[in-house]
């Protein structure tokens, strides 16, 4: 199936990290650089073949307390390159390489490099807490009216009724849900670019305290400094690339009404999207190896293994309780990298699509899925949603 | 009394009858001239049937808590925790769904499902922001009965 799709002839060709901590003391800047330099390097390419440069989110008003991209034309500008397709970009997500696929695809460019740099972890020490999502400006505009003066002052507050409703409509218990931070902290301790690699147990997660009833501490991603960039290709440049990865399938439908508060139905997020994205493949759920969810909160992994079909609906609890299914060696893999709830809040989907690629490479280390050839990844959820699969490449 | 921490509202063409009526403590929606039905938060447009004969009309009666959160982090200084913050929908408001805060009794006793009144209390920037009564601790309301007041600032 799906021979004509377009992102069938995009391949995922690099990606490459900056250093990643809770504080890393170098710029954004140079963090940007970083990463690009070494997802350039991976992918087997040199500077001078990148003819696309992207970035996530865009300039102006969406730069928040941490959002450190830079600015796209001085980084083109650094790289000393000549660019033919340029995008920043927040709305129309869908997965970071989204837009890189469509210019590859339809030969406005032959390599893009999309990145995301962040550094939150140094915003929220500086501001001796983790920054209100638009606190940096005096009011609060479009739908944050909505949020902001009523006190729902951080996407704790924002996404906390999704996990309220969940639990309340289908008996979800905080003690089967610790699994997914606790399980995720295990596979952290493999890799050496985790943010927080020490063991963290299920009391652990019961004694943590409180951010916005029912997520607690170790519900939430962490605030982080780190880069991360993609580098996308034509696929018919396969031959010159060190190691492509395949883009079997991708999709990003938002059916709902897309804000936090009004969203319809909060115990069900991602199901339109995960239903397009199997729309174009043969692959199945069981199909899938190893699954890199997002998980800027707890929930949202939940949301996705039922709506990605890796369980029913209402039986995350279940499947994710004791963690065998979602550990290494289980039947799905979870966020083999820690996730953003331990590996770092690397955002938009960047930190989890850098493990796909690594995991389908068999490039992963020490938490390598053996013989893992599919990596299903995913990307928020409600009011802007992405999951594609990747799987190893074939030619 | 000592108004509620928070960001002020970015008041807009749009929300701004929303904003003046929350500040007598009335809670104003869209209401569509053609179809009847009522939208939220205002568009001028009918999000049911797309006419653009809309007006403003005034939420009165019971609200259902959908959903809710007890938010416990300070997320600005002065701001008091914990509190109550409720998604409320409306029985005889259907398509209207209001975020706001809890009041009348503890926030660990806010539940979906729970029955509440509008009312606001004072916000951000000397603005109004929806502050709902929990049903039970309205004095003037028991159980099932009639329709509600006009909340007090």
């Amino acid at each position: 199936m799906g021979a004509d799709l377009f992102e069938r002839r995009a391949v995922i060709s690099g990606v490459g990290q900056s250093a990643i901590g809770r504080q890393v003391d170098r710029s954004g800047f140079q963090l940007t650089l970083d990463a690009v330099l070494a997802a350039i390097a991976d992918a087997g390419l040199t500077v001078d073949d990148i003819d696309g440069l992207a970035m996530f989110p865009g300039g102006g008003k969406a730069n928040l307390p941490g959002y450190a991209n830079g600015n796209l034309y001085e980084v083109q500008d650094a790289l000393r390159i000549t660019t033919r397709w340029r995008q920043g970009v927040v709305e129309g997500m869908c997965m970071p390489f989204h837009g890189p696929a469509m210019a590859v695809a339809t030969g406005q460019a032959r390599h893009a490099v999309i990145w995301r740099t962040v550094k939150e972890g140094s915003a929220a020490r500086n501001a001796g807490g983790r920054p209100a999502y638009g606190s940096t400006n005096p009011m609060a505009e479009g739908p944050l009216a909505w949020l902001l003066p009523v006190g729902a002052l951080s996407p704790v507050c924002q996404v906390a009724p999704y996990a309220a409703r969940y639990m309340h409509e289908y008996g979800a218990t905080r003690e089967q849900l610790a699994w997914i931070p606790v399980t995720q902290r295990a596979h952290a301790a493999l890799n050496p670019d985790a943010v927080y690699r020490t063991p963290l147990s299920v009391d652990d997660y019961l004694s943590a305290r409180m951010i916005s009833t029912p997520i607690c501490l170790y519900d939430c991603d962490v605030p982080a400094d780190g880069a991360t960039a993609i580098v996308v290709s034509a696929a018919e440049t396969a031959p010159d690339l060190r190691a492509p990865v395949a883009i079997e399938a991708m999709a990003g439908v938002v059916d709902g009404r897309p804000s936090w508060e009004q969203w319809e139905d909060m115990g069900r997020v991602g199901y339109a999207t995960a239903a397009a994205l199997w729309e174009r493949t043969d692959l199945r759920p069981a199909d899938v190896d190893v699954a890199q969810l997002y998980d800027g909160f707890t929930i949202e992994c939940v949301w996705w293994l039922e709506a990605m079909g890796f369980c029913k609906p209402g039986e995350a609890g279940a499947f994710v309780e004791g963690g065998s299914r979602i550990a290494l060696g289980g039947e799905l893999p979870l966020n083999t990298w820690g996730g953003q709830l331990s590996g770092g809040r690397l955002h938009a989907a960047f930190g989890h699509v850098a493990e796909a690629v690594r995991q389908v490479r068999g490039e992963a280390g020490a938490r390598q899925v053996p013989g893992a050839r599919v990596a299903a990844v995913t990307n928020v959820g409600g009011y802007e949603a992405g999951a594609a699969l990747l799987t190893t490449w074939s030619g | 009394m000592a108004a509620n921490v928070g960001i002020p509202p970015a008041v807009t063409d749009e929300s701004a009858a929303y904003w003046a009526a929350a500040a007598e403590g009335r809670l104003l929606v869209e209401h569509c001239g053609a179809c009847g039905a009522e939208s939220f938060p205002p568009y001028g447009i009918c999000r049911s049937c797309r006419g653009r004969a809309t007006a403003p009309v005034e939420v009165t009666g019971r609200g259902v808590v959908y959903s809710l959160t007890v938010n416990h982090q300070r997320w600005m200084p002065g701001l008091e925790v914990p509190y109550a913050l409720v998604l409320v929908e409306f029985p005889d408001h259907p398509g209207v769904r209001v975020f706001g805060r809890l009041r009348g009794c503890e926030p660990e006793e806010a539940a979906i499902g729970m029955a509440v009144d509008v009312g606001f209390e004072p916000g951000p920037g000397g603005c109004a922001i929806p502050s709902f009564v929990a049903v039970a601790a309205s004095p003037d309301h028991g159980p099932g009965s009639g329709p509600a007041v006009p909340g007090a600032v």
